[in-house]
């Protein structure tokens, strides 16, 4: 939203330089962005008067002109055709820069320097008005009227003086939307009053409602509809006051109807719209739905589908007028239009908005009908336009308003309590000062208690309805900063402390283990979106098609990290993240959140090299058995023995190869090697190994819950056995043939050596097994080992058709 | 016995300096030093002797058995030194075995800083769902249906009532539904914005809100608990200023500007010349959203507030482009 200073100026008195504005309107919560001084775009151009023209010495199109720029004449080189002695015209000096480049398809900025044109020297430029950005024409030079003095600033010479803020108005301040309501706010940080203009109008005798007929069919859409009519008027351009104001806040001028309907709004905040009367069937406004379906040209020349439940400006026969959002093309202000129809209307916001969203169309008037409208502004502001239409478009304005205004607004009253007030600021106001803040914003005292006050609302401010409503404004009047700053830390031990999370425990973990945490986007293009084949969730309004579905496994969004990395030569890459998948329960999304599967996981990826290149040591690339003892490691850290890897025939849609983990009995994830089919979508040709858990798994056991096995008193004895087997036989099951067999005493099993070769035969292997025995009361004896040993031996070579080679 | 004595030293002396090798030397300590060695062999000698020498005879080999040994373990590390400095010894200089090195992702160390500084305060952590209802993300904290509020907050939707959660907001309700005050509780976690992707906006991103409901709990707490907080997070002599802004789950609501700590507040790039940086937003809990989770709203007020991980993370790391934390290059990982 842009405000200009001097327009302000016409409703309060503004003593403030605009640096101190901007920053005392922001503090109070309206919230200058920055600000404009209009003059300073012309710094550097000065209004000059051509003294003499002559034929540039080596080019047919060139002139040399020797201008007066008031107190020196300088030499300057011309291409435009229209240039002559005795012009005058604007020059824009060494060093200026000048707002449009003519020769720049983008018309950028470009800032002057002294040059020598074909061997002449120019000090400067003569601009066109497209140069200058004051209009489009580019063909020649500006020529301004013979009175303007050589030497003047051109942006005096245009009469620009003013200063415009961007102002950034929050969604609750719909008053805000205008000058007057800028000015009101003003009433805060200065001791001045603001008010609107009186409107002066000679009406003639001939009352309107002789001529124009207004009726109401949706009252709950439309809430009140002032109409003025002003006959005889002569459409053309605005007066050069009119055209400063509108600019500077950035609107194109149009003509003097359109001009003054936007003037108004930029006024009051109320929008308006100026029909063709002659054009209206039997002069008649209804209001009302369309019908569905039903097709509307707005002005802008577009065609509208309508819904049943737009609110519709109508004559006797057609829609008129999208209410609140457009005109139609059908009633449009033209050249030839002689009589005026105003509209000044307040409409029901929800409705408003709910038409500007589904059209697509947002304008000047939705955005602050959507906001709401001061329901006491729609006569003074049909009032006002009647008022400058007559001055500037010459009308006669019938006699009277037609105002229908079903039902008339009653001013709100709040009760605001001192004590409520200090109790959620922290602050001790007496209730005198409470008054004077409010008074500030126009809020007026109807009664008062020992600890309330009644205060009267005024129209503008729909914003406040209830008591909180009235504490912020008293925080806002007296000022965020001078509320007291204190500190109270308070620690409630009734319920357990924070000890920290599992999450955070599994990061210090991975960092310790020398991964590197990783976070990837969450929303996914579909084809990684659908690579598990889960069933994945998708955005109904994707911004792009980049992240349109959410992931289903951390795996995608991980490969597209190695795929970076490896492209800039990174390849030895050892990450993790911690993040939340997602997936639809049923066939299709629904309205329950029930229905939808929200799972937090691990994923480990690992590859290139197993330690960092270094000298004395071999290179080894990482494979599968690197990943699976990093999980173990992880595992009998979060999850103590409770875990058992189960291997599966059919892997996973990424995972080739894969195991998978099971925690406490249940399903926690899968580890393997990433499929060369999907590898090879990312243009990986390495082998990635990745690991991916759901993290609620792991929650298991936790150290709180740990128990002291007590440390063994007597030593332990150790004893290698090595047997040869079939190579199909998995170590998993000889392992846990060796534990049945080995009973109590049997403390630990360790696969130390494997084999296979020409020593063992083909189709053979052999697997060498330390095995820890530990007693917890007494010194083993040879004898017993040796029968523990025997019975393992014999267990093996039955169950697993094993044979025991010499150790 | 003092002739005797002196000799021993002598012929010791002269045995030290010439050792060369470790062998050497250790035939000097056989020589002189063991048990059965010249030394030893003289405190022998001397027992035999009149009691009335004793004294200060013993006295004179102590000396130099204290003395000879000290010459010795000398002699010796000399000898070990330039043992290592010779040809076939290890080079020190040569690099350690390298092994990886962990690092916590820059946002989840954001995250993990500000979250010890209100875990210190008596705040505890709570999450909640990504994927949320309608009205956990907009109706219980009070954004009116059709209300330009909600463009504050561009949505991802799902269906009808179900959406990506534009805000950690959600987790407010679904932790007060279930306990009673007092509400002490930070959360952290990601949040969905349809926006266009650029450097300075992506569509998802990190949040961290906090919420305190209690008795007596006023905005003046509100200002000195996130003071307290800046202060440990961005230093003990930033300046502070907190501006009236709009949010529909709090009134009065207010966002907090911290002088900018890079040019103390004499403006430069960081701050667009502003000398002043916004840090985060905050507020009173609006009544209508501790009534929509069932608080009486006379006896119990509150204040919550929010900021961005990536922004904030940003002004720390002097990360431009936002799209860095999530391309996980790892030359920028191992940065952190
Ligand atoms: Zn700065």
């Amino acid at each position: 939203m842009k405000i200009s200073h001097n327009w302000l100026k016409e409703y309060i008195p503004v003593r403030l330089k605009p640096s101190q504005l901007a920053e005392d309107l922001s503090m109070i919560g309206l919230e200058v962005e920055g600000f404009e001084e209009l003059a300073a775009k012309y710094q550097g151009f000065v209004v000059a008067q051509v003294l003499e023209r002559t034929k540039h010495p080596h080019a047919d199109r060139l002139s040399v002109c020797k201008v007066n720029v008031g107190n020196e004449d300088l030499q300057i080189v011309c291409g435009a055709p229209n240039v002559d002695a005795g012009q005058k015209v604007v020059v824009g000096l060494v060093g200026a820069t000048v707002p449009r480049n003519q020769h720049d398809s983008d018309g950028r900025p470009f800032v002057l320097s002294q040059v020598s044109i074909r061997g002449v020297q120019s000090s400067g430029m003569i601009c066109s008005e497209y140069e200058l950005a004051v209009g489009d024409d580019a063909n020649g030079i500006l020529v301004l009227n013979p009175k303007a003095k050589p030497g003047t600033p051109f942006a005096k010479h245009l009469g620009l003086s003013d200063v415009v803020y961007s102002m950034e108005i929050t969604a609750n301040r719909g008053d805000w939307l205008s000058h007057i309501g800028v000015a009101r706010e003003l009433q805060v940080i200065m001791d001045a009053k603001a008010s609107l203009p009186a409107s002066l109008i000679k009406e003639s005798k001939t009352p309107v409602g002789k001529h124009a007929t207004i009726k109401i069919i949706d009252a709950a859409k439309c809430r009140r509809y002032v109409s003025r009519v002003v006959r005889n008027v002569k459409v053309g351009p605005s007066p050069k006051w009119l055209q400063d104001r509108l600019m500077a806040i950035g609107l194109r001028p149009i003509n003097n109807i359109v001009d003054i309907t936007n003037y108004v709004l930029m006024e009051t905040g109320q929008p308006l719209h100026a029909f063709d009367y002659d054009t209206l069937e039997r002069h008649t406004i209804v209001v009302k739905c369309a019908k569905d379906g039903e097709k509307f040209t707005t002005l802008d020349g577009k065609e509208r589908t309508l819904r049943a439940d737009t609110l519709m400006i109508c004559d006797a026969e057609k829609p008129i007028a999208i209410a609140g959002v457009m005109g139609g093309a059908n009633t449009e202000i033209s050249e030839r239009t002689t009589n005026v129809l105003i509209e000044s209307a307040n409409f029901d916001p929800s409705s408003i908005r709910k038409t500007s969203k589904y059209l697509g169309l947002s304008t000047d008037a939705s955005q602050r009908f959507e906001r709401g409208v001061d329901m006491e502004m729609s006569l003074y502001a049909a009032n006002r336009a009647a008022e400058l239409l007559q001055k500037l478009a010459g009308g006669e304005v019938l006699k009277g308003a037609i105002d229908v205004y079903p039902r008339k607004l009653q001013p709100a009253k709040i009760s605001l309590r001192v004590s409520r007030t200090n109790a959620v600021l922290g602050t001790s106001f007496t209730q005198n000062e409470i008054v004077s803040f409010l008074k500030r914003l126009e809020l007026k005292v109807a009664k008062r208690t020992r600890d309330s006050i009644t205060f009267i609302v005024p129209s503008f401010r729909y914003d406040l309805v209830e008591e909180i409503d009235l504490i912020e404004e008293v925080a806002r009047a007296y000022g965020y900063d001078k509320i007291e700053t204190k500190t109270r830390t308070t620690i409630d031990f009734t319920k357990p402390l924070n000890t920290g999370s599992l999450q955070e425990s599994l990061r210090d973990y991975f960092i310790g283990a020398g991964f590197n945490e990783m976070l990837t986007y969450s929303l996914q293009d579909k084809a990684k979106g659908l690579m598990t084949g889960e069933r994945a969730v998708e955005v109904l309004n994707p911004v792009s098609a980049e992240a349109s579905v959410l992931r289903t496994s951390l795996i995608p969004g991980a490969l597209t990290v190695v795929k970076h990395n490896r492209a800039h030569g990174l390849n030895d890459l050892r990450l993790f993240e911690i993040g939340n998948v997602f997936a639809l329960k049923g066939e299709k999304p629904t309205d329950d959140l029930a229905d939808f599967l929200e799972d937090e996981r691990i994923l480990m990826v690992m590859s290139g090299s197993v330690v960092p290149q270094q000298y004395g040591s071999e290179h080894r690339g990482v494979d599968f058995f690197d990943l699976k003892g990093e999980v173990q490691a992880l595992l009998s850290k979060f999850c103590l023995d409770k875990y058992r890897f189960i291997s599966y025939d059919t892997a996973g849609a990424l995972i080739e190869s894969a195991l998978a983990v099971e925690i406490n009995g249940t399903y926690a994830g899968l580890l393997g090697k990433v499929g060369k089919s999907i590898s090879e979508r990312f243009d990986i040709d390495d082998a990635i190994f990745v690991c991916e858990m759901r993290v609620s798994a792991l929650v298991g056991r936790r150290t709180a819950e740990k128990k002291l096995t007590p440390l063994p008193r007597f030593p332990s004895v150790d004893r290698d056995l090595a047997f040869v087997v079939d190579s199909v036989v998995q170590h998993e099951t000889v392992e846990r043939t060796i534990r049945e067999a080995g009973g109590t005493l049997l403390a630990n099993v360790v696969l130390f050596d494997l084999y296979q070769g020409d020593q063992v035969g083909a189709g053979k292997k052999s697997l060498a097994y330390s095995l820890e025995f530990q007693p917890l009361d007494r010194t083993l004896t040879d004898r017993e080992i040796d029968a523990e040993v025997n019975r393992i031996v014999q267990r093996v070579e039955e169950a697993c058709k094993a044979k025991l080679r010499a150790t | 016995m003092n002739a005797r004595i002196s000799e021993a030293r002598a012929s010791f002396q002269t045995a030290l300096e010439k050792a060369q090798t470790d062998a050497d030397l250790d035939q000097v300590r056989v020589q002189f030093l063991s048990r059965s060695g010249a030394i030893a062999n003289l405190f022998e000698e001397m027992r035999s002797l009149p009691v009335a020498e004793k004294p200060a005879l013993g006295k004179l080999l102590n000396v130099l058995k204290f003395e000879a040994q000290a010459a010795f373990d000398e002699k010796k590390r000399t000898l070990d030194a330039s043992t290592v400095r010779g040809s076939d010894t290890v080079d020190l200089t040569l690099p350690g075995r390298p092994r990886p090195v962990g690092t916590k992702h820059p946002l989840m160390q954001t995250i993990d800083d500000i979250k010890r500084i209100f875990v210190s305060m008596g705040f505890s952590v709570a999450t909640g769902p990504e994927i949320e209802t309608d009205y956990y993300n907009f109706g219980a904290l009070n954004f009116p249906a059709d209300h330009p509020a909600r463009d504050m907050q561009d949505t991802f939707f799902i269906s009808k009532d179900i959406l990506l959660r534009t805000h950690t907001s959600p987790v407010q309700i679904r932790t007060m539904e279930k306990q009673n005050p007092p509400v002490r509780e930070i959360m952290p976690g990601r949040v969905y914005r349809n926006e266009a992707i650029s450097a300075r906006s992506l569509v998802s991103f990190y949040q961290i809100e906090g919420l305190y409901v209690d008795q007596g709990v006023t905005f003046s707490d509100l200002k000195g608990t996130l003071v307290a907080f800046a202060r440990q997070f961005y230093g003990n002599d930033v300046r502070f200023k907190f501006r009236p802004t709009f949010f529909p789950f709090t009134e009065p609501s207010a966002d907090m500007y911290i002088s900018c700590f890079l040019c103390k507040g004499k403006g430069c790039r960081m701050c667009k010349q502003a000398g002043w940086l916004e840090i985060l937003g905050s507020g009173m809990v609006h009544p209508h959203v501790l009534k929509n989770v069932g608080y009486d709203t006379e006896k119990y007020t509150g204040f919550a507030f929010g900021m961005g991980i990536e922004r904030t993370a940003s002004l720390r790391y002097g990360v431009d482009d936002l799209r860095l934390y999530y391309e996980n290059d790892v030359r920028f990982l191992k940065q952190f």
